[in-house]
């Protein structure tokens, strides 16, 4: 086994939004009242592999297939210790056309 | 090898029961398909069963009768049952028995399914991370799908309409009440572009048939069905299914299209010879790409389809008669043995308001789940 930079940047070939708040283990803070739906995709990484991942945008009319999305490191929930987790979700890149 | 019939088929009605126990339901089932077939529990010699929810469904042996028979017990996910009618098949095919019983039981907590994700060789982050949700699969399934052969939400809902319609003619459904497919596009979306109305949701049930030796199967009934084939498939490199972190860059079919094309080669049959159908729809979404997958028509071909009402009881290809997931809800173990309850009674004349016209005499039932496992069943008269 051999580790490979994955590239930061992809298409997005698939996605959906979560609009309910998922079962435990979920980690997340934005349990039950204060759940708001977040966006799940599968991005193409070049041509190397897809990755399934949290999306910053949770609009429908805001995602396209096809669309750039790049990585970025986003809060998730604060831990018992008082210390803030992140988590990973791509991001569309800002004016991101349709190309494939 | 010996060719394969059911001679007897039952049914504990689907939905929520209180405190009645699996096993209860269970033991209910084999009681009504012991009478279908007319043949008693001691003249069973072979039984396979199958649940999520309880360790193993042999007790059932302590409410019917202890008499010592090999009892084997199968977890496939949604097609676990199908994997029980096909070991129990097994038996008779390698003559290990002439006589034997599969069962599927479940009586699952209420909301969309749960478990640990290392019990499914799945990475606890996947979970933490909010990812362990299968519905959030289908939901970027439909939306691809939809967005690379032209479907509509208007053709989800009414996929959903006519298993709500079907399961209110169907006395044995969880869901019984008609609903509007405007109601359906309005209820909340869950998982874009599924709404709650287009999603089953887990309950209890359980379904169980009698096989027989297809040579004397006359001996019990007038009616046997025969079982022409029975597959089970799972996913492939290449395909992206329930429960994965990743997949690969080159897309493979998924594995209902394995198991339904293996199943046709089994039967020597094709999808034009198939008569009533019973497919996953685990949501509205499913039953639209599983139609396709297993042959049915081709991709994109399904916005028509519905539009004219051909996938109806009373259409050409007839989908999901008695309700399908959306209207009985999933108990998991007992899923496939619905469908397959369901398409005895079609070829036998015996579906009451929901029966087919024209004397069906094929009949497909297709299961697929977690983490991309198909199953296909094809019975004829």
């Amino acid at each position: 086994m051999s580790e490979l930079l994955l590239p930061r940047r992809g298409t997005l070939v698939a996605w959906t939004t979560q609009g309910f708040v998922p079962k435990l283990p979920y980690a997340g803070s934005d349990k039950a009242d204060r759940f708001t739906p977040f966006g799940v995709g599968l991005v193409q990484l070049g041509d190397v592999i897809r990755v399934e991942s949290r999306l910053t945008e949770s609009d429908p009319t805001k995602l396209r297939f096809g669309m750039e999305m790049e990585l970025s490191i986003v809060p998730f929930y604060v831990d018992d210790a008082d210390d803030e987790i992140m988590t990973f979700a791509f991001a569309p890149v800002s004016g991101s056309t349709d190309s494939p | 090898m010996n060719d394969v019939a059911i001679i007897g088929a039952g049914l504990h009605p689907f939905g929520r029961f209180g405190d009645k126990s699996a096993f209860a339901m269970g033991a209910e089932a084999i009681d009504l398909a012991l009478a279908d077939a007319g043949v008693a529990w001691e003249d069973i010699q072979f039984a396979c069963g199958g649940s999520w929810e309880v360790a193993q469904t042999d007790p059932l042996t302590g409410l019917l009768g202890l008499t010592g028979i090999p009892f084997i017990n199968v977890f496939n996910a949604c097609a676990t049952a199908a994997s029980a009618i096909q070991q129990a098949a097994n038996a008779i095919r390698t003559g290990q028995c002439d006589l034997a019983v599969a069962v599927g039981l479940d009586k699952h907590p209420r909301g969309a399914f749960v478990e640990d994700p290392m019990l499914v060789n799945m990475p606890s982050w996947y979970a933490e991370n909010g990812q362990y949700v299968t519905t959030k699969f289908f939901g970027m399934k439909i939306n691809r799908y939809m967005h690379d052969h032209n479907i509509t939400s208007r053709t989800l809902a009414r996929v959903a309409a006519k298993n709500f319609r079907n399961g209110a003619l169907n006395p044995n459904a969880f869901r019984r009440k008609p609903i509007s497919e405007d109601e359906i596009l309005a209820s909340p979306v869950l998982n874009y572009p599924l709404t709650q109305f287009m999603f089953c949701a887990p309950d209890e049930g359980a379904a169980a048939v009698v096989l027989c030796r297809a040579d004397v199967a006359h001996r019990y009934t007038d009616k046997p069905v025969f079982v022409r084939a029975s597959t089970i498939r799972t996913r492939r490199y290449g395909a992206y299914e329930v429960n994965t972190t990743w997949a690969a860059i080159e897309e493979d079919a998924a594995p209902t299209v394995y198991a339904s094309r293996a199943a046709y080669e089994q039967a020597g049959i094709g999808p034009e010879d198939v008569d009533v159908v019973q497919l996953q729809d685990t949501d509205a979404g499913a039953e639209v790409i599983h139609l396709a997958e297993n042959g049915f028509c081709a991709d994109g071909e399904q916005e028509k389809l519905l539009a004219e009402g051909a996938t109806e009881i009373a259409g050409r290809l007839p989908v999901n008669t008695d309700g399908g997931l959306i209207a009985n809800g999933e108990p998991i173990g007992a899923s496939g043995l619905r469908q397959v309850h369901e398409l005895v009674r079609q070829l036998r004349g015996q579906a009451g308001e929901r029966q087919v016209p024209g004397n069906p005499r094929v009949g497909y039932a297709q299961v697929y789940g977690a983490p991309g496992t198909a199953a296909v069943t094809i019975l004829s008269r």
